[in-house]
């Protein structure tokens, strides 16, 4: 492959960059083969020193922000023809719906996730308040001079107390669960926009 | 090695690599050679980074009848590299505390 051949190509992969960033780097690596050629290195060998094409437009792709790369994507190279733009506004009460359905759904994944792990904490506070409640209950029937419903009842506030530290342990695991899951979805979406965009 | 960790170290080469006098993207990645083996990719990352830092600062100049990047250090560039030696001092403290704890144990 020549220095040409080399640059169009570089070029025509990076077509979803902004006009500039691909000027810029295009302009860099024709120095770069340029600086090997006056070394005496031959314009083939200079090109293949420089690498091949799909490999630097991988990496320039994994750097590039995600952001960059919708924003670009988005934006139309060329001006709107009338009739898209109003098929854009005839298909808002479609679109918007869907657009707005996609989010909520994703929302309420998050919040399935996070009310389970909250309804975990309400249980073992619940647990822990029906303990010390039960010590109390107990004291006051003791001195009543009920011997025995008072040792029942401080034989549940040991059962429940129990109970509660035995599920705190269990809500901390679910806790780290959940935060890890959440986190995973987060990064599956990303990594779904940027391999579309690799794909390409 | 520690990608973080790597990206900041090869900052600093380039930076050292421009310290003394402008220098152009080929005459880099040939002055890092004998130490570091670094992509034209790589390179251009770093240089772009280094120029929003405004640790250097570009010009064009006309070499050979074809235009030419020249790059050249800032005071904050050479500040980096100076704080580099300082915090470098630190590392090498922890290596030797770490390779310490090995020996013990072997």
């Amino acid at each position: 492959m020549n220095k040409q051949e080399f640059l169009s190509l570089l070029r025509q992969e990076l077509s979803g960059l902004p006009e500039e960033d691909i000027e810029e780097r295009v302009a860099f690596y024709e120095e770069m083969i340029d600086d090997r050629m006056e070394e005496g290195v031959t314009e083939v060998e200079a090109v293949r020193a420089v690498g091949p094409v799909r490999e630097i437009v991988s990496q320039i792709v994994s750097e590039t922000p995600i952001t960059k790369l919708v924003k670009e994507r988005i934006r139309p190279k060329r001006q709107l023809q009338a009739w898209e733009i109003v098929l854009l506004v005839l298909g808002f009460p479609l679109w918007f719906p869907l657009l707005i359905a996609a989010f909520a759904v994703l929302l309420s994944v998050y919040i399935v996730i996070w009310s389970v792990i909250l309804s975990l904490w309400a249980a073992d506070v619940s647990l822990a308040a029906s303990s010390i409640g039960c010590v109390v209950a107990a004291v006051v029937v003791l001195c009543r001079g009920e011997a025995a419903s008072g040792l029942l009842m401080i034989g549940a506030a040991a059962v429940l107390a129990g109970l509660s530290i035995f599920l705190f342990f269990g809500c901390r695991e679910a806790t780290r669960g959940a935060a890890v899951l959440t986190k995973k979805i987060a990064l599956g979406i990303k990594s779904m926009f940027l391999r579309k965009e690799e794909a390409k | 090695m520690d990608i973080q960790l790597k990206r900041g170290l090869l900052d600093v080469c380039v930076l050292a690599a421009i310290k003394n006098e402008d220098s152009y993207g080929y005459k880099i990645i040939k002055d890092m050679k004998p130490y570091i083996e670094l992509s034209e990719s790589t390179l251009y990352t770093i240089l772009k980074r280094l120029e929003q830092q405004e640790m250097l600062t570009v010009k064009s100049a006309e070499h050979d009848g074809r235009l030419r990047k020249y790059y050249h250090i800032t005071g904050t560039g050479l500040k980096r590299i100076r704080d580099f030696r300082e915090e470098w001092k630190e590392i090498m403290a922890i290596y030797q505390f770490v390779t310490k704890e090995d020996e013990h144990h072997e």
